[in-house]
């Protein structure tokens, strides 16, 4: 008992420290956001005209959950041929989707906005979608072809022979067995979505389709010299990224999941 | 593989569609526009242009500016990546023991990286401003004014900074990768260096740490991949200022492409980092099968 103890002391001082590191930049933005003025400075946010709040939120709600609804769906069924069908061209047309893995958006910002431009999307909530549908897949997709790889064959053979077409032992017997890697893909492309900057700022042009990234950077670029300016871009913080953190909070089990059943496989 | 009796089973292609349709063509055409727009010198609105063969890679190459963003890039991936490799092992390693309480400091970890950068620069912005920011205040509240820096204005500490926020947003990362490796391993490896009378520490050190190259090699390359996408980071916290100090490709890249409406420049700058991007890719997905 007393050695255990002996262990258990410095293990929690080193947890503890970290946690206190990591979790103060929120406490410092969450009282100062109270300060001067109280709730007011919530309320001023809240009742602020020409970026509404729950305008702002519901853009990005939309936006994100289309985004990795989609991703997953066309991923997984995509992983399901990649891993358990034969057909030709297989290897070369997987290595070109993988060879994107790394592709960052910033790199190609021009021609990404002239296809956007010209497919009609400026400034809409799809113009932003498309894009984050496409760069985002590669890497789920690598995810979960992984995980589908794992699943051993003579299992999906089996219903084969009841005579169930392929796509039923998609929906019937691969995406209940590959639950934990579906939701980590989901949660994944919904925070990446939620959270990304450069595509909404290529895109969106009018407040009213502002995703809470854009309207951040709205209130951070108005001047924030006075305590009482402070305050309220404090409480302007809290407040957008009050949701993703409650999304977190209710799925972070489906992301350790994740990155564990990943690991395993390796 | 699900045979169907035939060797070349064409419904595969039906479920690969729509991958190909909404990722594939989006990606690829971007690719080769970036490509064909970097050998002319178009503005990137008008219908006007002309092909000026490698006169902007030339350009490119003999630019102090690049260089000094591609230097950037490089110290910004040294300066997080083993930082974040570290504390993410020591932590995971502390995490796996299981104690009460492990999976709060686990969500506390990895919060930041459900919280946009958009935000969280926001409120490191506020944090570091050298008047008015609480860190500065508390610093000079402890009499250690001498510390109190411009921590975003100092052309020799900007980068640092930036840095430190980065390793804030994603060390999380590297912890629960470390941590998915450790739950991996078989038990019987520690019940050994046990009965060895190994401490602790040496265990983790000497057993522990190397069994998890394969982990430690995936973070290395996504660190690099990492710092090729960082962008709304500097732009947001420094926007590639003061000076030149803390400018990165992507943030040079797109001053070349909306501010100077030098489209042809950018896209050479956007082959230089889709070159590396594709090798990293390739990188990645080799460690990812050896691990």
């Amino acid at each position: 008992m007393k050695k255990k103890m002996k262990s258990v002391v410095p293990t929690y001082a080193v947890l503890v420290l970290f946690a206190l590191i990591w979790i103060l930049p929120l406490i410092v933005a969450f009282v100062k956001s109270f300060t001067i003025d109280g709730f007011g400075n919530y309320a001023y946010v809240l009742s602020y005209e020409k970026i509404n709040y729950f305008k702002v939120v519901f853009n990005s709600v939309f936006i994100a959950a289309i985004s990795a609804a989609s991703v997953t769906v066309i991923t997984a069924l995509a992983a399901f041929a990649f891993s358990k069908m034969k057909f030709a061209g297989s290897k070369i047309i997987y290595g070109a989707i993988l060879a994107c893995l790394a592709v960052p958006v910033a790199a190609v910002t021009t021609p990404l906005f002239v296809t956007i431009k010209n497919l009609g999307l400026l400034d809409s909530k799809f113009g932003v979608i498309i894009p984050l549908i496409a760069f985002n897949a590669p890497m789920m997709l690598l995810m979960l072809k992984n995980y589908f790889d794992t699943i051993p064959n003579e299992l999906l053979e089996s219903t084969r022979i009841d005579g169930a077409s392929s796509f039923r032992i998609w929906y019937e017997f691969m995406l209940p067995l590959s639950i934990p890697m579906i939701a980590n893909v989901l949660v994944l492309t919904f925070i990446y979505s939620w959270n990304d900057y450069l595509i909404p700022l290529l895109v969106i042009r009018s407040e009213e389709n502002y995703p809470v990234t854009l309207a951040a950077q709205y209130f951070m670029s108005s001047t924030y010299q006075s305590p009482v300016d402070v305050a309220r871009i404090y409480a302007v913080m809290m407040l957008l990224t009050f949701p993703s953190i409650l999304v977190y909070l209710f799925s972070q089990k489906y992301l350790v999941a994740g990155a564990v059943a990943g690991a395993v496989k390796g | 593989m699900i045979k169907l009796g035939k060797k070349n089973n064409w419904t595969a292609y039906l479920y690969i569609a729509p991958l190909m349709i909404f990722s594939f063509v989006l990606v690829y055409y971007c690719i080769i526009r970036t490509v064909v727009v970097s050998f002319t010198d178009w503005d990137g609105m008008s219908d006007v242009f002309q092909f000026i063969g490698l006169k902007n890679y030339r350009k490119m190459l003999a630019d102090p500016v690049f260089w000094k963003s591609v230097t950037n890039n490089i110290i910004f991936f040294f300066g997080t990546v083993f930082v974040q490799a570290f504390l993410g092992f020591m932590l995971a390693v502390l995490l796996k023991k299981k104690l009460p309480g492990s999976n709060m400091f686990k969500v506390i970890y990895f919060m930041p990286i459900a919280m946009a950068t958009s935000i969280i620069t926001a409120i490191f912005k506020i944090i570091m401003d050298p008047t008015n920011g609480i860190l500065n205040q508390s610093l000079r509240a402890i009499h250690l004014d001498g510390l109190a820096k411009s921590w975003l204005g100092d052309p020799k500490i900007a980068l640092f900074s930036v840095i430190v926020v980065n390793i804030f947003q994603w060390m999380g990362f590297s912890m629960i990768t470390y941590y998915a490796g450790l739950m991996s391993l078989p038990d019987d490896v520690y019940e050994a260096a046990k009965i060895d009378g190994a401490g602790f520490i040496k265990t983790t050190w000497l057993v522990t740490f190397p069994m998890l190259k394969g982990t430690t090699n995936v973070l290395l390359i996504l660190g690099i991949v990492g710092s090729l996408k960082t962008f709304d980071l500097v732009k947001l916290l420094t926007a590639g200022g003061p000076g030149r100090t803390t400018t990165v490709m992507n943030t040079y890249l797109y001053e070349k492409a909306f501010n100077d409406f030098n489209a042809g420049g950018a896209a050479s700058i956007g082959v230089a980092i889709l070159i590396i991007a594709m090798i990293m890719s390739f990188l990645q997905i080799k460690l990812g099968k050896e691990d």
